[in-house]
């Protein structure tokens, strides 16, 4: 039963301070706090040490927060009931190398106190979903490296949990098999899943995050609606015009397309003065493909690269 | 209790499927199979000496299992980042060692209890060859081994306490060889200290000594060797003593062990 008052993650003003060499102290994390609302995905973007797997280490249990607090599912993480409504791939799985995925999984399903008939049925599903059946039997030591990022997955999915904490899911995979996680991904959205999952690929976050949190530091710097975000990044518009007379985009950019088809760029402040002259002079539109930053603009912007 | 059964299983099936420890038990095998031949080195002892030596191989293959399995135990599956694939499950670090332990206790008891099965029919071959006015004791050697165990059950205990705040295989190797071999002298360390010796030593230094000698746990009090070889009689209560002290202890290490890894962090 998923309660609907209750935020899937909830991280208040958590702080983790490391002993680096020589007693100095490094700040991994600074007064992070971050809602995951239920049946959201969102993206944890950040660049390589800004954090992301910290906050994650914390939200799992493997670490401990120096201060703050963080909640799975209302329970403080430090429980380890917790954990039963959550499923976590890290970031480079790394599973007992001498069980065979069957074992492993059943190993996972009792944790997750599954019954006996339960775990063989769920085993199977994930194992087919994740293109697993084959190798199934086989010690994991002989796994490739995405087979073994499948098999996380696999054990993510087994228990059809409330929440999923991905740590770089689609590290060490092949396109394949990138595309068959963000099918994944899009399924568990189309559920009502919550998906907390941390990248620094951002052309994953476009695809499937309703939300993306930008960690740099240590500190979240910006958490935005991905749509909102894409949407305030129009720079303007290709516009593709039948028998338009030249004199109504010139000072435009432009380019013959075909024959009678004409490729127009205008600003995003002149797209709606542009339409009227169209309108007025006449002219047919042919297509109109709007020009915007991608995430990645947005994301090199807030790290000041941009 | 079925998770508990669960960490216990892929612990056994992690010791069971290492070929190295394979390769020992069957050496340790070998060598109680060639008992009868290396007793008849003695002319007039061989019963005794082919229950001294199966005793001594069955001691010393549990020694170096407890000593690898206690040592390799956790920090091990902390370096091979095991522990961020099963401690992320809802399984409590508590029942992660007890599992953990509960594995290596279990492989310890059948490997003992194995190798005792195996030792009757050598120690019965080679008693046959040259009889011995002494009748062999087989509750007596039952009753070695089983102390023996709860030795060796003590030592993976200490092995894996070292384990949880080791990052490397050395210290807890070493600092449980250091500790079991301490542990072996501390009673005939403490008996010289407290006799005429102790009156010439600093009465600080016999403090010192005394309470190292109650801090570290007596091995010594687990041997029950010469009671198996010669058939000597045992006293009930001085068995039900050393097997509450053996308990006792292993309850303590592990309990220090949960402790210290429930604050250890993760990768």
């Amino acid at each position: 039963m998923k309660s609907e008052s209750i935020h899937s993650i909830e991280i208040s003003s958590l702080s983790k301070t490391y002993k680096g060499r020589k007693g100095k102290a490094v700040e991994a994390l600074s007064e992070l706090s971050l809602t995951i609302q239920n049946g959201e995905i969102c993206g944890f973007l950040g660049p390589n040490g800004a954090g992301k797997s910290t906050t994650i280490k914390i939200l799992m249990g493997l670490i401990t927060a120096t201060s703050g607090t963080a909640t799975l599912c209302g329970l403080p993480v430090t429980d380890p009931g917790a954990r039963k409504r959550v499923g976590y791939l890290p970031e480079n799985p790394s599973l007992f190398d001498y069980l065979t995925a069957r074992e492993y999984l059943a190993l996972c399903g009792r944790a997750f106190a599954m019954d006996g008939e339960s775990i063989l049925r769920e085993s199977q599903r994930v194992l087919e979903l994740l293109d697993l059946r084959e190798a199934a039997d086989r010690p994991v030591r002989g796994y490739s490296k995405g087979m073994v990022q499948r098999l996380g997955l696999a054990r993510t999915l087994l228990h059809d949990p409330d929440v999923f904490i991905l740590d770089e899911p689609m590290s060490g995979l092949d396109p394949v098999g990138r595309a068959l996680v963000k099918d994944i991904l899009k399924d568990l959205k189309s559920r009502g899943k919550t998906v907390f999952f941390s990248t620094h690929i951002t052309a994953d976050v476009e695809v499937v995050c309703d939300r993306v949190a930008v960690i740099v530091g240590g500190r979240l710097r910006s958490v935005d609606v991905v749509d909102e975000l894409l949407e305030s990044g129009i720079e303007g518009y290709d516009i593709q015009v039948k028998n338009c007379a030249p004199a109504l985009y010139a000072g435009l950019t432009s380019s013959p397309k075909a024959s009678d088809i004409t490729e127009i760029y205008v600003p995003r402040d002149r797209f709606n003065e542009f339409l009227a002259h169209l309108g007025k002079n006449g002219g047919d539109i042919h297509l109109i493909e709007p020009k915007r930053k991608d995430l990645e603009a947005f994301f090199l912007d807030i790290l000041g690269k941009g | 209790m079925r998770l508990f059964l669960a960490l216990t299983s892929v612990t056994l099936r992690g010791i069971l499927r290492d070929r190295m420890l394979r390769a020992i038990l069957g050496t340790v095998l070998l060598l109680i199979l060639l008992v009868p031949v290396f007793s008849m080195f003695s002319m007039r002892q061989v019963q005794e000496l082919a229950i001294t030596i199966t005793l001594s191989a069955i001691s010393f293959f549990l020694l170096v299992m407890s000593l690898l399995l206690g040592s390799s135990s956790v920090w091990r599956d902390i370096e091979r980042r095991y522990t961020s694939s099963i401690l992320t499950l809802p399984v409590s670090r508590r029942a992660y060692i007890l599992g953990k332990f509960s594995g290596i206790a279990i492989f310890i008891v059948c490997c003992g209890l194995f190798l005792f099965l195996v030792s009757v029919p050598v120690i019965m071959f080679a008693a046959s060859s040259y009889p011995s006015d002494v009748p062999v004791h087989w509750l007596n050697i039952a009753l070695a081994i089983g102390a023996d165990i709860l030795k060796y059950l003590l030592v993976a205990a200490l092995a894996l306490l070292f384990s949880t705040i080791s990052t490397s295989f050395f210290l807890p190797f070493f600092a449980t060889i250091a500790v079991y071999l301490a542990g072996s002298a501390s009673q005939e360390v403490f008996e010289y200290v407290s006799g005429q010796f102790g009156t010439e030593l600093q009465p600080a230094s016999v403090a010192v000594i005394k309470g190292v000698y109650y801090i570290l746990p007596n091995f010594s009090a687990f041997n029950l060797k010469v009671p198996a070889i010669y058939g000597l009689s045992h006293s009930p209560g001085g068995l039900a003593l050393t097997t509450l002290y053996g308990v006792i202890y292993v309850v303590i290490l592990l309990v220090l062990a949960i402790k210290i890894f429930s604050r250890r962090q993760l990768p």
